[in-house]
């Protein structure tokens, strides 16, 4: 049967996190969990040997759970991320040049075998990707929603701010209205467990979903018009700046990374 | 946007910066041109909540080869333009990063992807509309077409960056990656199909949304519900 998937965070779930709890990371500036975000997405590029990648990839698991997440669910997630690691990296690791691992296996194209460097490269990629994937839902799960609504206005210019506002909060009317859809086909019978057969009601359920999404937004217009909208979704929030030692781990973190891979991986004498 | 997304730190640092600017370059572009043209409202609020829309479809399980999910780039194209169809590709990317699908530090190669996947998907649709191609099949086609220059993009954009941290030659990289590009060319034949059912869908009930009506005629929503 074919439901909202359990394997793509809902983000209704992620924001009752953000709203509900009340963990360490709750508690830290928005600001500076976009900066360790930044330093983070620095470090897993620059990042040359397994062992650090691994290392950072715990540090980050185990920020999560100080964060108070479930890791239960972690796993889950990590279904799409581990498929797009796997489309990359699998093939890679059977085609790295190096020393085969357990021999080789005849094909009617050659011999096939994983090396032990295709193997080192597919830990290198699931740690890079899984890090900052752990990291940005940590981010995201405590993190309120008018903080995140405030950072949005602030990081993006006009008019991609307005549209990603609007998306952020009808994001979670939109995963309703689906919803209601599929359980209002279900309840009327409907079959979702075969897709080819049931085209029709699957463009159907989408298409209605689509033209939900734009009747709703003719009538935003309207009540956006009626309040004299000038192009500015006015923000009530507000985000402050981090406290001093928050920075100095930010700053701390870029001065790591950058004096790491200068030294170590670009070779630059000190 | 039926393309399997790059992972974070997939690509070495120049590669991140290229895309990354090459990204900012198409985004800043787009913006230029909507903000000379004076951007109106209702134009606002359909990329909002059709990027809304795009991103709720993607929670969606369709169980082929066991369970893809679909954002509808190629739809979202044909029904808000390019110039609109791109900024809905970028805020999606970003929304999807801060859930951990996709990858933050790639949102400029992302973008340029899916971007690419609503402008060949849009100028597609009115170039076989204007040929009298009947809905279905034009859209279907425009969204395929769409969809697989999207696979051809990221196919192109790995093969260029190469793998951080593969001693694998660009050759060899090719074959790797054209396994990836041909399922992706899979997978957008489905959506493509599936887009063209749902514009025929949405034709039905609401023609002026694919410019087959004047929209100034359509006077009452049509009140979807469940």
């Amino acid at each position: 049967m074919t439901t909202l998937s359990n394997h793509v965070p809902d983000p209704r779930l992620i924001t009752a996190f953000a709203e509900r709890r009340d963990g360490p990371l709750h508690r830290v500036n928005p600001w500076t969990k976009v900066g360790v975000v930044g330093a983070l997405v620095l470090a897993v590029t620059v990042f040359d040997r397994l062992a650090l990648l691994a290392g950072l990839y715990g540090a980050v698991l185990v920020v999560y759970g100080l964060a108070g997440l479930p890791y239960r669910r972690l796993a889950g997630w990590y279904t799409l991320p581990m498929l797009f690691i796997v489309s990359v990296a699998g093939p890679l690791a059977f085609l790295e040049p190096g020393t085969p691992i357990g021999g080789a296996l005849p094909t009617p194209l050659g011999e096939l075998s994983v090396t032990w460097a295709g193997l080192v490269l597919f830990a290198e990629l699931s740690c890079r990707s899984l890090t900052v994937v752990t990291f940005a839902l940590t981010a995201s799960m405590t993190t309120k929603y008018t903080d995140v609504a405030y950072m949005l206005g602030r990081l993006l210019p006009r008019p991609i701010d307005q549209i990603a506002l609007l998306t952020y909060r009808f994001t979670f009317v939109m995963i309703e209205t689906l919803e209601d859809l599929v359980k209002a086909a279900l309840s009327r019978g409907a079959n979702f467990s075969e897709f080819w057969s049931n085209k029709r009601l699957y463009a159907r359920i989408l298409g209605m979903t689509m033209l939900s999404a734009i009747e709703q937004s003719e009538r935003l217009v309207k009540s956006m018009e009626a309040r004299g909208y000038n192009g500015d979704i006015t923000l009530y929030g507000d985000v402050s700046r981090p406290p001093i030692h928050e920075l100095f781990v930010v700053i701390g973190s870029y001065v790591a990374v950058v004096g790491y891979a200068a030294v170590a991986v670009y070779g630059v004498g000190l | 946007m039926a393309h399997i997304h790059l992972g974070e730190g997939s690509f070495p640092l120049w590669a991140l910066v290229l895309w990354t600017l090459l990204g900012v370059g198409l985004i800043s572009a787009v913006v230029y041109r909507v903000r000379k043209g004076g951007i109106k409202t209702h134009q606002i609020a359909l990329a909002g909540i059709g990027a809304a829309a795009s991103f709720a479809i993607f929670q969606l399980n369709i169980p082929v080869w066991g369970g893809i999910h679909m954002n509808l780039t190629g739809l979202v194209g044909i029904l808000a333009g390019p110039l609109l169809g791109a900024l809905i590709a970028l805020v999606v990317n970003i929304f999807s990063a801060a859930l951990g699908h996709g990858a933050v530090g790639l949102l400029g190669a992302n973008t340029l992807v899916n971007a690419s996947e609503a402008i060949v998907a849009y100028y597609a649709f009115k170039t076989l509309m204007g040929m009298d191609w009947d809905v279905f099949p034009a859209s279907a086609s425009a969204a395929t077409l769409g969809l697989s220059a999207g696979a051809f993009l990221m196919g192109a954009i790995i093969v260029i960056s190469g793998v951080n941290g593969s001693a694998l030659p660009r050759g060899d990289l090719t074959i790797a990656v054209a396994g990836l590009v041909g399922l992706n060319l899979g997978v957008a034949v489905i959506e493509g199909i599936l887009t063209g059912f749902i514009v025929q869908f949405l034709a039905s009930v609401r023609p002026d949304l694919v410019g087959l009506a004047d929209r100034d005629t359509q006077e009452e929503p049509t009140g979807v519900t469940a």
